[in-house]
Order: C-alpha cells, then structure tokens, then sequence
C-alpha cells in the first residue's frame, strides 16, 4: 500500500504465476473494475481530438471553477448517503441560504434593496453573513437529523417534507417588502470579490477565490472523515446501526450531526452560489441535490451504507463536470447530454455493486 | 459470469452512447464541407446560402417552452439559410448551469453568444455574463436583461451587445384593450349570474418575470379602463380574500399544469351551482389560457355547444390558434416567432461578420421591427392582436 511501485511490481510477479484462466479472470476484473476511468479516458481523448479548445489551461480554469462550484454540495449530502440515507432538502437549502446571503449583502445604494436599515457591507459584515447563512443552513440539516434518528423515518420522506418547507420560506422571503417574487439583484461588488475575485489567471480565465474555499473546505472534511471520532463513528452507523449501537456509539447524536453538518454545507454552497448566478431567483438551486447525489455515488459513496471516500467524491463530480463541458464544447444537444449521465450514473452503481455481489 | 456479462454490456452501451454523440457530430461536420464548397462555386449568386465555419452558440432558459418552441424551428431555418450551424445549449431554468454553458463556451472559442437569459430581469446577472464574453459579442434576445430602464444603462455601456425583443408592457396593453372591447361587444352573455359585473381570474406565469408583471397589470388596468370608457363596471376578481388578483405558476414556468390545477381547485367553491362562476379568464401566455380551458372543458364548458367562459391568452402558438378556430377560445396576441427568430439569426451573422451591434439591428430592414426611441441597440419586434383567420 505505502509503496505503489512495489505493489505493482508483486501484482505482475503474482500475474505471472497464475494459469491462463486465472490471467484472463484477472485482466477482466482489472479492466471492469477501471471501466469509468478506462471510458473517462477515451472521451477525454476523443474531445480533445474534436475539440482542440478542450485541453488548454484557460478551458482546465473553467472546469476547475465548475468543480470547486459543485463540490461542497457533493461533500454534505455524501454523509447523509454513507448513513444509507439521502436528502432531497439540499437544493432548496441553497436557495433559502443564497438568498438570504444576497438580500445581506446588496448594495447600500441600490434601488430596490429590500431591506433599507442593514449595515453598510465590509468584510466583517460579509463574514458574519457567512456563518448566518452556514448555521441557517445547518438548522435545516438538524430538522432533518432529529426527525431521522428520533423518530427513525426514512430520510426520503424526512428531507423530502424539509425540501417542500424549505421552498414554501424561499416564497415567503421573496414577496417580502413589496419584493413581489422579483430576483435579488444589486450583490455588493465586495461581496462578489470575497466569492468570485480573481486570484489569478489561467489562459486568460480568471479562477475565483472560491477555488480556494472549495480546497480548504474539502481537507476539512477529509479530516473529519478520516481522524475524527465522529467521522469513525458515521461509517459505523451506516454500516450496521445495531452494531455500533452495541458497541457504545451514540446513534442518535451521529446521525443528527452528519445532518447538520451536511446542512452547513448546503449552507456555504448557498453563500456562493448567489454570486455565480449574478442574482437569486425563486428557483435557484432546483434540483442541486440531483447532482450531488450523482456525484456521490459515481465516486463510490455507496447506498448500501458505510462506504465513501472525499477522493471519491471528487472524482464523481469531475466526471459530471468533464461531460457536462465536454459535450458542450462538442455542441452536443442537451438530450443526449442527460442520456449520457443517466447511463455513467448506472453504470457506475452497476459496477460499483458488482464488488459487492462477488464477494458474496 | 453472467454478472460479468451484465458490467460488460452496461459498459458498452455507454462507449456506444458516447460515440453515437460523436457521429452526429462528423455528419454536422460532412453536411458542412460540401456546402462550402458549392458556396465557392456559386459565390456570384447571392441567394446561395454561404457556408460559415461561424461558431454561433445559442443558450435557452429552457428547452420546454412552448413559444420559443417555435422560435427555435424557425431560428435554426434562418442560420441554415445564411450558412450557419447554431449549437443550442438548454439551461434547464437554472441560471448557474447558464453560465457554466456560457464559461465552457467561451473556452471553446464560441464568436458570438446569443442568450435568452434565465433570470429575466436582473442587469447583474446580464453584467456578469458581458464581463466573462470580454469581446466576443453578446445577442440578448426575448427575456428581457433588467427591469424598468435598468437595460438601458447596461445596453449603452457596452458596445459588444444588443437585445431583440418585445416591448414587454405592448403585450399587456394589446390584450386588455382586446378584453375590454370584447367584455363591452358581449357584457350580458358574459355574465352568467346577472348580477352585472363580470368576475374574473388571472394567470400569471412567473412571479418574478417582467413579461409576466406587465401583461398582468395592464392585462387587466386597459380592459378596465375600456369598460369604464363604455359606461360599464370594471372587472372584478372572483375571490375577494385574494388580495394579489392572480394566481401564479409557483415553478416559474408558464405551464398549463398550474393554470389547470387553479381551476380545478377554483371550480370546486366557485362554480355555476354556487352563483359564483369564474367568467373571464385572463392569463399570461397561452400555454395557461389552455390549461385553463382544458379544467373548462372537463366542467363541461367551452366544448363547442354550451356556455363558452372567454379566455384570453398571449403568445398566438399553434394550439391556441386551434382552439380560437374550435371557438374554445377567444382570443390571444401574437407573439411574432417567425420575426423574434429573423431578427435574432440575421444580426447574429452581421454581426459575426463584424458589424457593431447596433449598426446591425439598424441594417435589419422589415416593418415587424422597429428600434427602441432611447436606446439604439434595443429592437423589438411587433405584437398584434389575434382572433381566428
């Protein structure tokens, strides 16, 4: 494990030995087990062949934004997925939280500010903006927590009902002050530098700080993931609850805290999210979580429970970005383009419970 | 084995839907080349449509939209005629996938971006996809990019982009000025209970969108104000505890789903039993305004013999049509689909081949158009009244 070269060279030295049945077993597994990056690879390949703008640095910029965009989404709900759960109220967690964060964070002289009385923006101001909308966020993943581990309701329904309260407050919170459903508009030019400012370029595109946040974000919670109690303990219950019950986990608090901790993150996506898009409408982030599940588990975050790595994840949502930039650079009409995730996202479950099938 | 079997075809069926992509892609490229060099032969005549390696991209808020539907056939008609084959991008109604459609097609070294923008209304979100184009041109087109003037000031500071349009309160006033005259023509058949005034609903197909507040404002304001002209009450909303006096598709999406479940759900304590009838009906586009008449209809209403509730709609689509020519419907303003895509196809290529944009929307010579009196990259193309051949 520690040493790759060496692996490789024991691997091939046991390849030798085996008879030629074993050879042939052995070559189809390593080439199954591979297939999404083996198809990964050749799409790469045929893209860059069609398209020489695909693999220069400016078009690498915007897949690397795109990536940083989709990621934290990815990393809150992969939690609530090794629990063996879901959560349909993530979405819509990141409209209610953008649009608080724009309607904070407008610009003082702007006409159609919806709330006159709010301080002026700075720095300071924008970061409590951030941990408002982060614990507004994680309010959310705490309702669904409790009434997940309380109530032992199946998160479907659980963030489902979330998902539809959550929309009926983004409603409400649009048609406050005469704002009569309009979008938010007007985010200071402080507030978009703190997202969206240049920290610098790649082939003349711009990489946003939120690039940044995305990385720091994503050692975060590889750390929790890796080296915490916690952490440990969300990959037993999502093993076998009863088992870790027995042996002295806390089921209960485990659970509600990968929630909440999955709603911080939507919380965050929402932060940014606003100055991506320009404005906040009603409808922002419709449908995030589809994605972010997709993500999931084509990285390997399993539904069968107490599996997943952060590596995973990032790779899920780099392979949702690739197609999604490749096939429109290719000018590939968006049909085909749903086609085309709807089968890597089978796929990749397919041959991602096949491990589990064999060891049977 | 047979798992394995089962992994091995799934993996082939991906490979074979990736480059089933593919091969569409080299037809597009095949059609492309002899065109080109037929326009090398016949470069005389200017009527032969000249291949263009132009890279036109256009991006759609939404690709179920039953109008731009048919703005869309006739668009793709009009490039194909002037050589180019545009690549349509769908945003799914989500203005982030927009502008990650836009960003990757920046990398891919699009020359013009024609964007019918998601989030109609916000010049931020307008602003921001100008500063990712940098020089490469901008065509704004049907949804308007800010509200109340604010599109002036973006449209003027930037030399790079246009909008093409529709002059969002000219819909709103052509269709209360039809239901004004029509209530005034026909106010006792309208009105069904006698009690002399006449109630209505209203459908409003976004809460946020301009189109959509305008012809909900003057939809009813100019029919009321023609009622009033005649000496008659003006219109009055069938559920007073309804202070907004609409109902509005809460998805945003115009669709004749919402407008069917309103009524539906209106029917149930409004009705002709009740005394207390729906019997004007009055809706931001006509995919509500069929809705509407598809709940009607059910009911037992607007089915060709019977009492016919009239519904007014906006848009003038195939169906609509259909159902003015059934007499299910009453009337609707055409939106020019054929206009909307000429405009839009013709000063892309003017543009692409290097004309400033206002010099191009100038350059379009059709009586449809007409420029903005302020603002000189601002064209819009005209609405008329439509009811039956």
């Amino acid at each position: 494990m520690a040493n790759p070269v060496k692996n490789m060279q024991r691997t091939i030295a046991e390849y030798k030995q085996m008879s030629a049945k074993d050879q042939k077993r052995f070559l189809t597994d390593l080439v199954l087990n591979n297939a999404l990056y083996i198809l990964m690879a050749i799409f790469v390949i045929y893209t860059a062949v069609k398209q020489e703008n695909f693999l220069t640095l400016g078009s690498f910029a915007n897949l690397i934004t795109q990536v940083a965009a989709y990621l934290p989404l990815a990393l809150g709900i992969a939690g609530c997925i090794v629990l063996t759960g879901t959560d349909l109220s993530a979405g819509r967690a990141v409209g209610l939280t953008a649009a608080i964060a724009g309607v904070f964070l407008q610009k003082s002289d702007f006409a159609n500010k919806m709330f006159q009385n709010l301080p002026e923006v700075s720095t300071g101001w924008i970061i409590v903006t951030l941990f408002a909308v982060v614990a507004i966020g994680a309010v959310i993943g705490l309702v669904n927590g409790f009434f997940v581990a309380k109530f032992s309701l199946h998160p479907f329904i659980v963030t489902l009902s979330t998902q539809l309260i959550t929309y009926g407050i983004i409603l409400w919170f649009f048609a406050l002050n005469g704002n009569n459903g309009q979008p938010i508009s007007g985010l200071s030019r402080e507030y978009k530098d703190f997202v969206g400012g240049a920290m610098f370029r790649l082939g003349g595109v711009a990489v946003p700080r939120y690039v940044l946040y995305a990385v720091i974000l994503t050692a975060l919670m590889w750390f929790i993931w890796n080296k915490t109690t916690f952490g440990k303990n969300m990959f037993a219950v999502g093993s076998n609850a009863e088992a870790a019950k027995v042996s002295g986990v806390n089921v209960f608090m485990t659970t509600v805290l990968v929630h909440t901790l999955a709603g911080a993150m939507y919380g965050y996506a929402g932060f940014i999210e606003g100055v991506r898009a320009g404005s906040v409408a009603a409808s922002t982030g419709l449908n995030a979580e589809c994605d972010a599940i997709a993500a999931c588990v084509i990285g390997g975050v399993s539904f069968v429970g107490g599996t997943g790595k952060i590596s995973g994840i990032i790779l899920g949502v780099f392979v949702l970005r690739i197609i999604f930039v490749a096939l429109t650079m290719l000018g590939v009409d968006s049909s085909s383009l749903y086609i085309i995730k709807g089968a890597i996202i089978l796929c990749a479950c397919a041959l991602d419970m096949r491990k589990y099938l064999v060891k049977k | 084995m047979k798992k394995r079997l089962l992994a091995a075809g799934l993996a082939g069926a991906m490979a074979l839907s990736l480059t089933a992509c593919g091969a569409k892609e080299e037809t597009a490229a095949t059609t492309a080349a002899p065109a080109a060099t037929e326009a090398a032969k016949e470069a005389a005549t200017e009527a032969a449509p000249a291949a263009d390696d132009a890279k036109v991209v256009v991006f759609w808020y939404d690709e179920s939209d039953v109008y731009l539907g048919s703005v869309r056939d006739a668009m793709n008609k009009e490039f194909e005629a002037l050589g180019i084959t545009p690549d349509n991008q769908f945003a799914a109604n989500n203005q982030s996938t927009q502008i990650d459609q836009i960003n990757t097609a920046i990398a891919g070294g699009a020359d013009i971006l024609v964007v019918n923008q998601v989030t109609s209304g916000a010049s931020d979100t307008a602003e921001d996809i100008i500063a990712a184009a940098g020089d490469i041109p901008v065509l704004f087109f049907n949804r308007a990019i800010g509200t109340d003037g604010s599109d002036v000031a973006v449209l003027e500071a930037n030399s790079t982009i246009a909008f093409i349009g529709t002059d969002a309160p000219a819909a709103g006033h052509m269709q209360g000025k039809m239901i004004g005259d029509y209530a005034v023509a026909n106010f006792d058949a309208i009105d069904l209970n006698k009690d002399g005034s006449i109630s209505y609903a209203m459908f409003k197909g976004d809460e946020a969108n301009v189109e959509a507040i305008y012809r909900t404002q003057y939809g009813l304001e100019d029919a009321n104000a023609v009622l009033e002209a005649a000496g008659k009450p003006a219109l009055v909303y069938f559920d007073a505890a309804n202070t907004d006096c609409y109902q509005v598709d809460q998805g945003g999406a115009w669709s004749a789903a919402a407008a069917k479940e309103y009524m539906d759900t209106n029917f149930v304590s409004y009705n002709e039993a009740n005394g207390n009838m729906i019997e004007l009906i009055i809706c931001n586009n006509d995919g509500m305004a069929e809705g509407a008449i598809a709940s009607l209809q059910e009911k037992g209403y607007n089915t060709g013999d019977g009492h016919v509730v009239p519904v007014f709609g906006v848009d003038a689509t195939d169906n609509a049509k259909a159902l003015i020519a059934e007499g299910a419907m009453t009337g609707t303003i055409k939106q020019d689909a054929q206009g909307m895509a000429a405009a839009v196809a013709q000063s892309a290529k003017a543009i692409v081949d290097g004309t400033a944009p206002a010099e191009a929307l100038a350059g379009l010579k059709d009586e449809r158009f007409s420029l903005d009196a302020e603002c000189a990259s601002k064209l819009y193309v005209a609405y008329a009244p439509y009811t039956g051949e």
